[in-house]
């Protein structure tokens, strides 16, 4: 059996081509470890038309349904972990089985980035967190770290500064590069402790975290703080390894696109934030998952 | 059966475990660990670990939205 589309992705991008491909009346198989992506985190939503205010797994769930009244077969749970170009189809293999497709696109979006540091992976969810939308409470009048001195670490400690009686941001650059209103709303807490120019090296602790080492990259000394929690928030990551070099990456890792989606490879098609295209926005996301299967129609036809 | 669902308002996979429920009808307590410190303590003791949402089925934990676990233990 070969498909005319597979689809890569249940996030925005991923369940907008999927809709555009059923429309269009394309074989397709959507395959996808989770749906809705980032948009899970995102606890309340105004930009999406429509939708005045909305959940992000909200959202997601309404995505879902839409997109599951078509004719479309879907592989839930199921991640890719390798693509190849055979001849003029290509073949995706997941955890479990391979397919066959004359085009593919991928939306497999952005995952947070990680600092991989000793004790980051062993404390995780014991102290260490990527949600403080989720976690935050729990830190109630505990000190906690943050790494990461951007706009995601400034809301992250934004949501803690509502718990926890002391936030260190812990940022490696020389500045602060998040929001001057937002740091000035920090410091406002009064309970937050601004420190640049620091490479946070080691998590310690026992059954929970206990500690964060740091080194002071202008006189290189480590220094300890005693913490309970380390939100780690330090952006997010494109991961397309398992397209090989059937696409072209630019130098944060984003596959790199042309206006109508394609990447390097005939036949092959990328689409949402793993892509080099501005703007991370669910709206964004989903016109480009429909520009890509539309994209994918037309290649269709001329093949 | 006795399910326990350890939870924060805000926290999105916590609304999509207790959604998960009332699909499945199943009933269950549902603590809000923000306001309730002692269920919070409750919570990071048993579950030995510092996140949410947690549930408690029959005295068997489960940590994050594991589906399948949850299912197994719910024998839906």
């Amino acid at each position: 059996m070969i498909y005319d589309l597979i689809i890569i992705g249940g996030g925005p991008a991923g369940i907008s081509a999927g809709i555009y491909a059923a429309r269009k009346k394309i074989k397709t198989l959507l395959i996808t470890k989770e749906w809705g992506g980032q948009m899970l985190k995102a606890p309340d939503i105004q930009n999406w038309p429509g939708e005045k205010s909305i959940s992000g797994v909200d959202l997601m769930k309404k995505m879902v349904e839409h997109l599951k009244k078509f004719e479309i077969e879907i592989k839930e749970n199921k991640e890719v972990i390798d693509l190849e170009k055979k001849d003029k189809n290509f073949s995706v293999r997941d955890n479990d089985q391979q397919y066959e497709a004359k085009t593919v696109i991928i939306a497999t979006g952005k995952i947070p980035r990680t600092l991989n540091i000793p004790g980051e992976e062993e404390f995780k969810g014991r102290g260490v967190s990527i949600c403080s939308t989720c976690d935050a409470p729990l830190f109630k009048n505990k000190e906690v770290a943050v790494v990461g001195g951007g706009n995601v670490g400034f809301d992250t400690a934004l949501d803690l500064s509502k718990y926890a009686k002391k936030i260190y941001i812990l940022e490696f650059s020389e500045l602060m590069r998040g929001d001057p209103a937002t740091k000035e709303k920090l410091e406002k807490t009064k309970k937050v402790e601004f420190h640049t120019n620091v490479a946070v090296k080691e998590i310690k602790g026992s059954k929970f975290v206990e500690e964060v080492v740091y080194e002071d990259r202008k006189t290189s000394k480590d220094h300890e703080l005693k913490v309970q929690g380390v939100f780690i928030a330090i952006g997010m990551v494109a991961k397309a390894e398992f397209a090989g070099d059937l696409v072209e990456l630019n130098e944060i890792g984003e596959i790199k696109v042309d206006r109508n989606n394609n990447t390097k490879t005939l036949g092959l098609f990328a689409a949402g934030d793993i892509t080099d295209v501005k703007y991370e926005q669910i709206v964004i996301a989903a016109s480009e998952g429909a520009k890509s299967a539309l994209a994918v129609v037309d290649y269709l036809k001329k093949t | 059966m006795s399910v326990r669902v350890f939870s924060t308002p805000t926290c999105p996979f916590c609304v999509t475990l207790k959604n998960f429920l009332k699909e499945h009808n199943i009933p269950f307590e549902d603590i809000d660990v923000v306001q309730d410190g002692l269920a919070r303590e409750e919570m990071v003791k048993k579950s030995g670990q510092m996140s949410v949402p947690v549930i408690e089925i029959d005295g068997q934990i489960v940590v994050g939205f594991d589906q399948e676990k949850i299912k197994k233990l719910l024998k839906i």
